[in-house]
């Protein structure tokens, strides 16, 4: 029984190893990889220069040995060993994190991946794509006037066979009255224009002041749909005002820089077009921000300020042009309706993460804001569960018809959201 | 009969003046201008050079307007100014000073990491990992990994200089960020880092450890 012992256990011993070695190739690559992904891949690519150097040809380019010091500890490597000086000088201001806690495999394993290291090959878009979604408007319009002209064809037809079967029983009628001065026809025609017409003044008149879908040229193409949409930047870290304050805050140049720094040339897939099909080069856009913010891409360093005022040399504010414009005499207040209303910047601005270029999505008239107050609940404060915004627990009336199930909500209208002086005063 | 075409003539006219007008391009026209456009200054409304000035010393007889806060002055409720230069000795000594915070329930909890969501995951992602959308997909390299031993081990002040003054490619936050939100940051930082080990103690006598990069200057 024993023997057997012996036997199943060399057997399956013998196994493993094979098992271990013939494995072995693929464990440390793969180990490579993981450690290479989680130390390396935030400065380095195994095959571009980035934040540091690219990795792949590292043997041919330094001392042997070099690198397990310089992983460890690349501060002293600086100040002693001329190599790492020059690396130093090429990649300054910025220099390599030290990594300690790396052992001598470890760095192996991931140099190993690097030298190892093959792009992805990319692929085409998959399949066929859908078919672009079509405006049947057209159809429409074409298929009422083909059906006007039959009717016009058959009535002309009609008023002809009359003709004809009066002649035959010999009833004089004179001569018909041609179409073009038929009074009925005529007065059809211009009680149909009267009514378009009529139709668009008004709707042009009440239009007018309100600029909806306004969408001005920027001094800089800023496609939101690139930052909001496709970086999905939150609309907060730049138009941060919204929660705090009354105006939503049109970010300075320095909240620009905070990416702009690192992100020089665009190279999205995201093609990038004007309104009026004129195409937009990404990095000439990134460039006009570099000249407001007085930074020069080279050197990576904003320009000297050599005037005194304060701010780099060059460095002017940008002149966006606002889009979204309250007469004076309405008061709107941002915070209030996204930090205590809780309401999405998409709601009054629409989806703007979709827009390249922005426009007035509402109308951004009163009969639309008192239309959302009128249906919009407010978080009203829930006595027994504690939940809810706490300031309507004042509202003693409505606590009392909700207990006596007279009320299920309390909307905006209801705590007063339609008075004039809300807004007007 | 004369009458009603001659309306409806005036009135298609009108239509088609108002439509022609509405190019989506330009702002359009306001019934009352007095009443649409504001004559106080208006929020990011340009400074009519003609009236006002920012020159103190100097006002050759026009208003003076500044719109930067007086010096020395502060918001309620705001932590006390931060004093230390954005330099390498100012670096140096921010590892000195000390969170003003001295308690951070749940709720501030909630709100710094909504503020970390919006401000910082996007580079550094939701479990400060360095792996925001930002940063995943290439286009910024050299995001920090704050769940590092290095970070664990860098000391709050010195979290606080950076996130203030920037560091590296990382800009400054202290126009999108007050002092009190920067400190509540940090805190919620510490909460995402895993807890400093005993056995990484050893190491921290490296002196290079605490600093991963040079100063800038």
């Amino acid at each position: 029984m024993s023997r057997y012992k012996k036997i199943i256990i060399k057997a399956f011993s013998s196994f493993l190893f094979v098992l271990i070695f013939s494995f072995n190739n693929t464990t440390l690559a793969a180990d490579g990889e993981a450690l290479f992904k989680s130390k390396c891949a935030n400065c380095h690519k195994p095959d571009a220069d980035y934040t540091g150097p690219a990795l792949q040809g590292w043997k041919d380019r330094q001392p042997d040995g070099f690198i397990y010091k310089w992983v460890a500890n690349p501060t002293t490597m600086i100040a002693s060993d001329p190599y790492a000086k020059k690396l130093a000088d090429k990649w300054k201001p910025i220099v390599m994190t030290a990594f300690p806690e790396l052992k001598k495999e470890e760095v192996d394993a991931i140099m190993k991946y690097v030298d190892d290291y093959k792009p992805p090959v990319k692929q085409g878009p998959a399949g066929g794509g859908e078919a672009p979604e079509t405006d049947n408007s057209l159809l429409y319009g074409i298929l009422t006037l083909v059906l006007a002209v039959v009717a016009f064809i058959l009535l002309q037809v009609n008023s002809n066979l009359r003709k004809l079967t009066d002649e035959k029983e010999g009833i004089y009628r004179g001569e018909p009255v041609p179409f073009y001065r038929n009074k009925t026809y005529l007065m059809m025609a211009i009680l149909v224009l009267f009514g378009i017409g009529g139709y668009m003044t008004m709707n042009a008149a009440i239009g007018m002041g309100r600029m909806k879908n306004y969408q001005p040229e920027q001094p800089i193409f800023y496609s939101h749909k690139v930052h909001a949409g496709v970086n999905q930047i939150s609309c907060l870290y730049c138009h941060g005002g919204a929660q705090d304050s009354k105006h939503a805050n049109i970010p300075s140049v320095n909240v620009c820089m905070n990416c702009h720094m690192g992100i020089k040339e665009y190279k999205g897939e995201e093609k990038l077009v004007r309104e009026d099909g004129r195409a937009v080069n990404g990095t000439e856009e990134i460039q006009k921000l570099y000249s407001y913010a007085g930074w020069n891409a080279d050197t990576k360093q904003y320009n000297p300020d050599n005037n005194g005022d304060g701010i780099p040399d060059g460095a002017r504010p940008i002149k966006w042009v606002k889009i979204h414009n309250l007469p004076d005499h309405v008061y709107f207040n941002h915070s209030q309706h996204v930090k205590v209303g809780k309401q999405q910047c998409q709601t009054c601005h629409g989806n703007i993460q979709e827009m390249p270029e922005v426009y007035q999505f509402s109308e951004l008239s009163m009969g639309w804001c008192i239309n959302c107050h009128r249906e919009t609940k407010v978080d009203f404060y829930n006595k027994e569960t504690g939940e809810g915004n706490k300031f309507y627990s004042i509202y003693e009336k409505f606590h009392n018809d909700i207990k006596e199930h007279k009320l299920d909500s309390v909307t905006v209208e209801k705590i007063g959201g339609t008075e004039c002086q809300k807004c007007h005063y | 009969m004369k009458k009603i075409a001659i309306i409806t003539g005036a009135i298609v006219t009108v239509a088609a003046m108002f439509t022609s007008c509405g190019s989506k391009r330009e702002p359009g026209k306001v019934y009352m201008p007095d009443m649409a456009y504001s004559r106080a200054y208006e929020t990011y409304a340009e400074r009519d050079s003609t009236k006002f000035t920012a020159d103190q010393n100097n006002k050759g007889g026009l208003i003076f307007y500044n719109a930067a806060p007086v010096a020395g002055t502060m918001k309620r409720g705001e932590e006390l100014p931060y004093t230390l230069p954005n330099d390498t000795t100012g670096y140096k000594l921010s590892a000195t000073v000390k969170s003003p915070l001295t308690s951070f329930t749940a709720a501030d909890s909630a709100e710094a990491g909504r503020l970390f969501n919006i401000n910082c995951a996007i580079c550094h992602g939701a479990k400060a990992e360095g792996n925001g959308p930002i940063a995943s997909s290439g286009k910024i390299g050299g995001i920090a990994n704050l769940t590092l031993d290095s970070y664990v081990k860098m000391a709050d002040g010195t979290m606080f200089h950076s996130i203030t003054y920037g560091r590296n490619l990382m800009g400054s936050y202290a126009s999108q960020l007050d002092r009190k939100q920067r400190w509540m940051l940090v805190k919620y930082i510490r909460t995402l880092q895993p807890k400093p080990t005993v056995a990484a103690a050893p190491a921290s006598t490296d002196s290079t450890a605490a600093t991963p990069a040079a100063p800038k200057g």
